[in-house]
């Protein structure tokens, strides 16, 4: 019984990213590009070759960071829009701090402390909506999105005045010093902060199926009134909900910083950023650590696989985030149900086919 | 006295889209379907009229594919949320995600990064009504926008005849109110679901033809900057009541010529004049609830 409704789970999952991949085949044939020939090239070589599958790797650190702030938030149902902008001040204030630490500063001292303002960004800005929708009942998505909009203002008003590096070309902050970097591990592009996230996968692996906190999340996500009836303090689980989503969001920015921008500039999330992203890896790995894990490799093979279009084809890289899109779409929707019996819903799906092929005989 | 003339004049001319926003976000919200792909029908709309307006040169086919496209969305919107059950938050979202990815794929497909109406003089678009612009100050204020503008002010009115002294009004709030209590007297609720959505949907189209080509004739991607947001924001602060959901629009337009108006003083500072209006937006709600909660002996979250 269990073993089959995972599998009902698994084929949610699947399901939609088929038929958003199949749509975007549509879309493929219609600009006349071979869909094929593309679909090979974007996880061909993001997922079959080992430097390409590290690189992977690489990029899909950050997102499984962002993916289980998000998760853990959605499974009680609070939305915490707020991702995105949490990400952002994280890593811009660990970037600041990285760039103006001593040089001869011990370097795992040195990464320790941009990591933890990085986290601590992360989750005080994240006390924010939280502190609103515990005791002011303000719904909290609307602040959440309102205060992402608020924060990227403002860091891009640090960023082009304050903390400008006026020796770069471009609106940035000035380059994290040598010992707050992650080094690349050999050749390839995975670094250290693979490993700390793949550690807060665990952590919260844990959290989330083995700890009272992570059955409290259940009961209020599935039914609020009766968690609070049982006599949870629900005001207090969502303070401390959305201080780990944003301690996580704020620890994806400050790794993101540090083992691949190195500075902060106008488009350093690219578009849609990472926090967005963030929320498709925990819709697609249906809110467990798990599912988001395998997710977060899937969506950065995506991701590593649009710039390989770009280069190895005339398809726009573009065509990724409508495929995304439409993933979001399809995952909206359940396509089977838990205690969907398979075999019944086959065969009144067949007797309702006779049944309008004898209406149409007669 | 100037100053004061072209604050008020650019709070009448940003409000517009939020208010065509919210009045067409409240339906939706009044049949229990919370509407977040406002923010996504209104890119639409605003990158279908450009689209057209570029390659036919006619604005008024520019405002009525902006319709059906942003329609098209709502149909969309509704079938996967009201039809297949679907979150329609999540739905909401991913209809934000794909109008912005639709529009960047199309603008690559295109080789540009924004589309300019280089023929179009927006200033002719511009309604001078005879009489009124010769009264000082409020001339000023009141005369001179674009034709949907006018639109929007009007729409308020509409909405709230329509959903306070109609049938259909009546009835979509019934679908919201007790669904179970709908369907027993017969009402074909997702019918209602529908048209609330679709009436959303064409405002949306309509917001975003004048953000777009209204008002700037030029198109660039992520140009709502989250006005979508801003009228749900401003709904739930009205608690759905088309004329006070509209106030805190207007209240959204005010703290928006603020910023534009006064940042021209702020010199380096005026970057951070932006964050008025989401600020604002933020300390609003927390004030409308702590209000309407004041008094509220229940415990929990039951009333949000």
């Amino acid at each position: 019984m269990k073993l089959k409704s995972k599998a009902v789970g698994l084929a949610n999952s699947v399901l939609p990213v088929l038929l958003a991949f199949i749509i975007g085949g549509i879309i493929m044939i219609a600009i006349g590009e071979n869909p094929f020939e593309t679909y090979g090239i974007l996880l061909g070589k993001s997922l079959l070759t080992t430097k390409g599958f590290l690189t992977t790797l690489h990029y899909a650190s950050p997102l499984i960071l962002t993916g289980l702030a998000i998760a853990i938030t959605f499974k009680a149902n609070i939305f915490n829009m707020g991702v995105e902008g949490q990400m952002l001040l994280g890593a811009f204030f660990s970037g600041i701090v990285g760039a103006y630490i001593p040089l001869q500063m011990n370097s795992i001292l040195a990464k320790i402390i941009c990591l933890t303002v990085g986290v601590l960004c992360g989750a005080i800005f994240a006390m924010v909506p939280a502190i609103l929708k515990a005791y002011f009942k303000v719904n909290e998505m609307v602040v959440t999105l309102m205060l992402n909009y608020a924060v990227i203002k403002v860091l891009e008003f640090l960023a082009t005045g304050v903390f400008r590096d006026l020796s770069s070309g471009y609106v940035s902050t000035p380059t994290i010093q040598q010992n707050a970097m992650f080094s690349r591990l050999g050749s390839s592009r995975i670094t250290a902060f693979f490993f700390i996230a793949i550690a807060a996968y665990v952590v919260m692996y844990f959290v989330m199926n083995k700890s009272k906190l992570g059955y409290e999340t259940t009961a209020i996500g599935k039914n609020l009134d009766f968690a609070e009836a049982t006599g949870m303090r629900v005001h207090r689980k969502i303070l401390i909900l959305m201080a780990i989503s944003g301690a996580l969001s704020g620890l994806a920015g400050a790794g993101y910083m540090m083992s691949d921008q190195f500075k902060f500039s106008l488009s350093f999330s690219g578009n849609p950023g990472l926090g967005w992203d963030g929320m498709l890896i925990a819709l697609l790995g249906a809110h467990s650590p798990t599912g988001v894990l395998i997710a977060a490799v899937f969506y950065a093979a995506l991701k590593t696989g649009a710039d390989n279009i770009n280069l190895y084809s005339t398809v726009p890289k573009e065509i990724v985030t409508v495929i995304q899109g439409l993933i979001i779409l399809f995952l909206a929707v359940k396509f089977l149900h838990e205690h969907t019996p398979m075999t019944e819903k086959l065969k009144t799906f067949f007797s309702k086919i006779k049944i309008s092929k004898n209406r149409e005989a007669q | 006295m100037n100053m004061l003339g072209s604050i008020l004049y650019d709070t009448v001319y940003h409000s517009a889209p939020i208010i065509l926003c919210v009045i067409g976000g409240i339906f939706a919200y009044k049949a229990n379907v919370l509407n977040i792909a406002l923010e996504g029908m209104m890119l639409i709309g605003a990158f279908v009229s450009t689209l057209t307006a570029y390659f036919t040169h006619s604005i008024l086919l520019g405002v009525l594919f902006a319709v059906i496209a942003s329609s098209l969305f709502g149909l969309v919107f509704s079938f996967f949320g009201v039809t297949c059950k679907g979150n329609v938050i999540i739905t909401g979202l991913a209809i934000n995600l794909l109008a912005s990815a639709i529009a960047g794929f199309i603008l690559i497909q295109m080789k540009t990064s924004n589309i300019t109406l280089s023929y179009l003089n927006v200033a002719d678009l511009q309604i001078k009504i005879p009489f009124i612009k010769d009264i000082p100050l409020l001339g000023k204020i009141i005369s001179g926008h674009p034709i949907i503008t006018y639109i929007s002010f009007l729409g308020i009115f509409l909405m709230w005849l329509l959903m306070y002294k109609t049938k259909f009004g009546i009835y979509v709030r019934v679908v919201g109110e007790n669904e179970d209590a709908a369907k027993s007297i017969g009402l074909k609720t997702d019918f209602y679901k529908y048209a609330a959505v679709m009436i959303g949907a064409v405002c949306c189209g309509l917001a975003g033809a004048d953000l777009s080509t209204e008002r700037l004739g030029l198109f660039t991607n992520s140009m709502t900057a989250g006005r979508g947001f801003i009228a749900i924001a401003a709904i739930y602060c009205g608690s759905g009541s088309p004329v006070k959901s509209a106030l805190f629009a207007i209240l959204f337009g005010l703290a928006r010529s603020l910023s534009v108006n006064l940042s021209i003083y702020a010199g380096p500072a005026s970057g951070l004049f932006d964050i008025i209006p989401y600020i604002m937006m933020v300390c609003v709600l927390t004030f409308v609830s702590v209000l309407k909660y004041k008094n509220s002996k229940l415990r929990g979250f039951k009333y949000e």
